[in-house]
């Protein structure tokens, strides 16, 4: 009983703490939830900018090739965890999950899930436990303590 | 049901009206301003500047779980074991996020993932790219459940009549006008030219997301605070001699003058911009700001606002801000904005296909 209390104490805190913020944009505004898609293909370009990365890749549809564009967030938080955009080399194979622009004649699609071949999430799994900022992992720049402490 | 490993949607950030428009700014502070080097001022030895002010300089961040209004039903403040599973969890849920997906995972569902807000039922993404803070934050050595101190129970008071009539007569005009029809309609965020909520401020409070970091400029005349997201630049003119511009005169992040009282630093700050609206303050809303060292690492962030147009009384609240050793980057938005031209041509395509599927429909 006691470990259901604490539970919805400690979820109602976390989860109060997303207070309404205005995204760069309303993912649902740019993206069609009409229209899931599935890639797999190598990354071709990465464009390492804000407001948010987007992930170049190539595609082959048809035996034809085709660029899709993939949308991340901000480089500016993976920069801080010495990732870079050297970090992603072009070739690497990519699997992503998300949906097309709402505009179908733009080859564009939100970066839902991006990962590996073997699943592992793009830019995770090298070292530690995978988790950024978890405190586990040394190598992992910064020593920010945000909270107050 | 599929395993969500999203942050998006699960924390539904949902799309407000706020902002504030600005232009993208002034000088990125120098590169390498970490926190300096000084000892804890509890230890009496305040970090001054060569004018004799404490030494407030370097990169700092507010990120936190605590949210801005205690949720209710909880105590002010929790103990440091509550604390510590709390935090735990926090850590834990990033680690789950973290874990592999299936690599043959099908396409998400057809009709949207159901996600809420600002992932819109489309699951934005991946939540490695997210840094929203795990602390709950300490002020005074409590764990606090809210940044707001005053009222007691931690929530934004009661909005006057006459503000919710404003705040209907707002909706009422933007109503005249199709969300997507122009640039002009979109929200200021999404249009790179204001931060997230209030993060720039004034108050400046953290977003919940991620970049929640400042950098410190001081001189002997003007005190900068430069907000990462949008690379929002704040202006402090010091000195009481100082006065606010004539009412029509509206900065991005309203006019702001500073003093200092003993070791603290004040800022007062009128003349808000209309479209950079404070949960829904009016014209004459006043926020008066207090800055403070705690010791070598942290700041106290001290705000007041001030509205009887709006607020039934005026409201307070406190927030830590941490020294950072780490750089704060440029934030160039609008160099890379696709996303804007994605949903202004994504309703244009979507109009097209309404239209000719009018034109398909037999005539009566």
């Amino acid at each position: 009983m006691m470990r259901i209390a604490f539970s919805i104490l400690a979820a109602s805190l976390v989860l109060a703490s997303t207070v309404p913020v205005a995204g760069h944009h309303a993912f649902g505004a740019e993206f069609d939830p009409n229209a899931p898609i599935k890639l797999q293909g190598k990354v071709v370009k990465l464009e390492w900018v804000n407001p948010h990365a987007w992930i170049h890749i190539e595609v082959i549809k048809d035996g034809k090739p085709e660029v899709w564009m993939v949308e991340g967030g901000t480089p500016n938080t993976l920069l801080r965890r010495g990732l870079t955009r050297d970090s992603l080399t072009l070739g690497t194979e990519l699997v992503v999950d998300g949906y097309q622009t709402k505009d179908h004649s733009l080859k564009r699609a939100n970066g839902r899930d991006v990962t590996f071949t073997d699943g592992r999430k793009m830019f995770m799994g090298s070292s530690g436990t995978g988790a950024p900022k978890d405190g586990r992992d040394s190598t992992e720049g910064g020593t920010k303590k945000p909270g107050g402490r | 049901m599929r395993p969500r490993h999203l942050t998006l949607g699960a924390f539904g950030f949902a799309a407000l009206a706020a902002s504030l428009l600005v232009t993208n700014v002034a000088a990125q502070a120098p590169a390498g301003i970490a926190k300096p080097a000084v000892a804890s001022a509890k230890a009496g030895t305040m970090p001054r500047t060569a004018d004799g002010h404490p030494d407030l300089q370097g990169n700092w961040s507010n990120a936190t779980v605590t949210p801005i209004e205690r949720p209710p039903g909880q105590p002010a403040a929790l103990s440091k074991e509550t604390v510590a599973k709390i935090e735990k969890g926090v850590v834990d849920r990033i680690q789950r996020l973290a874990a592999p997906s299936d690599p043959k995972r099908d396409a998400p569902p057809q009709g949207g993932d159901g996600s809420t807000g600002a992932a819109g039922n489309v699951g934005g993404y991946n939540n490695f790219w997210i840094d929203a803070g795990d602390r709950v934050a300490v002020v005074n050595g409590e764990y606090r459940t809210s940044l707001i101190v005053d009222p007691p129970d931690g929530r934004v008071p009661a909005l006057t009549p006459e503000a919710r009539e404003r705040q209907a007569a707002r909706v009422k005009r933007f109503q005249q006008f199709g969300e997507y029809d122009n640039p002009e309609n979109r929200p200021l965020a999404e249009r790179c030219i204001a931060s997230f909520g209030s993060n720039a401020g004034p108050p400046m409070l953290p977003n919940y997301f991620y970049n929640n970091n400042y950098t410190i400029v001081q001189t002997k005349d003007h005190v900068l605070v430069m907000t990462e997201m949008v690379h929002d630049a704040r202006i402090i003119r010091m000195g009481k001699q100082h006065q606010h511009p004539p009412a029509h005169i509206r900065p991005w992040w309203g006019d702001s003058i500073g003093w200092w009282e003993g070791d603290t630093l004040v800022v007062e700050t009128t003349n808000f911009h209309p479209q950079q609206i404070f949960r829904g303050a009016s014209d004459t809303l006043k926020v008066i700001e207090r800055l403070s060292r705690v010791d070598a690492d942290s700041l106290l962030y001290e705000f007041t606002i001030d509205d009887p147009a709006t607020f039934t009384r005026p409201w307070s609240g406190e927030v830590p801000f941490e020294a950072q050793n780490e750089l704060v980057y440029e934030y160039a938005c609008h160099e890379g904005n696709h996303a804007l031209s994605n949903v202004l041509s994504g309703e244009r395509s979507q109009e097209k296909a309404r239209d000719a599927a009018k034109k398909s429909l037999p005539r009566q």
